[in-house]
């Protein structure tokens, strides 16, 4: 099913276990703030640089840093997957 | 004759320890408070003035999350909203980010600070910020007491100014005796100054309420037809003065809008009172109410001097006047397009303009409109 789905999708699916319904949005800024793209151009090799911009916000939304951590791979985990297709 | 070239002068050579202990040198000798936190918010560095000004030591802080340990408080003591704080805001976009906070001490009391925090971006990477601050406590202070005393010093002089305008017409109208036709000019001369001072007065303590936030706004409904011809009326006299026709352009159904009335007449007032001030004799003004999606646009357009472009930016500025209209009206005050931005803001408009000079200016003030509620098919459909 995930390969049907853009990669935007999957970075707003896994953030919404992290953030809830301000996921879609959250995301949606990060990519039109960071890098300068609408949020259906985002593409496999944007996903670096948009996971570090994440990393840094998210970590001053939460002290938990192994939530921090634990979110972060599983967006790691997207690029991995890129990277084997 | 051909210079000699000159042999370049050797580079000189920083090592990396070097560099850092400049760099150190820096953040602990700027007299600004100044922070660095790491990519987890982690508190990385502090200089000295950020632990006088937060009264915490650098054991206190280091390795601590900037957001529980900097705590932000709104003027009315509530905590900042973490995604609204500088900090999370230049991370969420990247840029610096300019604001006025207040901080809680370790002792818990609140002061003032102007905060800039910028992202730290190494090699396309962003890996921490710093927040940089002043304590402005003295600043509020000073400003403070300034408009502690224009508001007092406006209030005292209303009362004499009163007694000279009700006397000066009672002599005036030849309730004291008869007066000459010299008398009776000097008597309109007295009445015109003191009418000038008593706006002058009103605009004063209306910027005291504005940046004190002491501001009352009542909103209700209120016809912006009737409101633009109560104005032009009130004007009359003062465009008929210098031959400038007034004409006043309406939809062809009549526009309510919910806002403050006196505060809105006061910004129309002052809109066209200006176009009247800088548009020279036998010129004209042209007063048209829009109705937009969700606003009602009531624009004022003149064939007056202008405003030149490299004065635009700064029109709305308190106490600035454009070089160009010195020479037309040299008792301005440089107040007037301060007052009307503030009373817009006040009351959820919006101001803008388009000027060019020596062929005039088109202000557009918006107002907004109540948002309908949305309809419910079913019933609709009955």
């Amino acid at each position: 099913m995930d390969g049907k789905m853009t990669l935007y999708a999957r970075v707003v699916r896994i953030t919404h276990v992290y953030l809830g319904p301000a996921a879609d949005r959250f995301i949606a800024r990060q990519v039109q703030n960071h890098l300068h793209k609408q949020p259906e151009e985002l593409s496999e090799k944007d996903l670096k640089q948009l996971i570090d911009w994440i990393r840094v916000a998210v970590s001053l939304l939460t002290e938990d840093s192994e939530i921090v951590e634990e979110y972060v791979e599983q967006l790691r985990a997207l690029v991995k997957e890129s990277q084997k297709v | 004759m051909a210079r000699k070239q000159q042999p370049a002068l050797p580079q000189a050579a920083i090592t990396p320890d070097e560099e850092q202990a400049q760099a150190e040198a820096l953040f602990n000798s700027i007299g600004d408070g100044a922070i660095a936190a790491d990519e987890f918010g982690k508190i990385t560095r502090i200089n000295p003035t950020a632990l006088h000004i937060l009264g915490f030591t650098e054991a206190e802080m280091l390795g601590q999350w900037f957001p529980s340990t900097i705590i932000a408080v709104t003027e009315n003591g509530s905590i900042v909203n973490i995604i609204d704080r500088p900090i999370t805001k230049a991370f969420l976009t990247g840029k610096p980010v300019s604001e006025k906070v207040y901080y809680l001490k370790k002792n818990g009391q609140r002061i003032p600070v102007a905060s800039t925090v910028s992202p730290i971006i190494h090699n396309n990477r962003p890996i921490g910020a710093i927040d940089v601050f002043r304590d402005i406590t003295l600043e509020y202070e000073i400003d403070r007491m300034k408009s502690e005393f224009i508001s007092l010093a406006s209030h005292q002089l209303r009362t004499p100014l009163s007694s000279i305008k009700t006397y000066s017409h009672m002599l005036s109208d030849g309730y004291m005796g008869e007066v000459t036709h010299a008398q009776r000019e000097a008597l309109r001369t007295i009445i015109n100054a003191t009418n000038r001072m008593n706006e002058l007065i009103s605009t004063l303590l209306n910027i005291t309420r504005i940046e004190s936030g002491t501001i009352a706004v009542s909103s209700k409904m209120i016809s912006v037809d009737k409101l633009v011809q109560d104005v032009v009326k009130d004007l009359e006299v003062q465009a008929g003065d210098k031959n400038i026709d007034i004409t006043i352009k309406l939809p062809s159904t009549p526009v309510r809008v919910k806002t403050d009335s006196l505060i809105a007449k006061e910004i129309l007032s002052n809109l066209i009172a200006n176009s009247l001030k800088y548009t020279p004799e036998g010129g004209s003004i042209q007063v048209r109410v829009q109705r937009k999606k969700n606003s009602i646009v009531v624009v004022v357009k003149d064939n007056g001097v202008g405003i030149p472009k490299y004065s635009q930016d700064q029109i709305f500025t308190k106490f600035f006047r454009a070089p160009n209209v010195l020479k037309y009206e040299t008792t301005g005050t440089g107040l007037g397009l301060y007052l009307v931005k503030g009373l817009t803001e006040q009351i959820g408009g919006r101001i803008w303009f388009e000027s060019e000079e020596g062929k005039g200016s088109t202000f557009f003030l918006s107002l907004p409109t109540p948002k309908r509620a949305p309809q419910n098919k079913a019933i609709s459909g009955q």
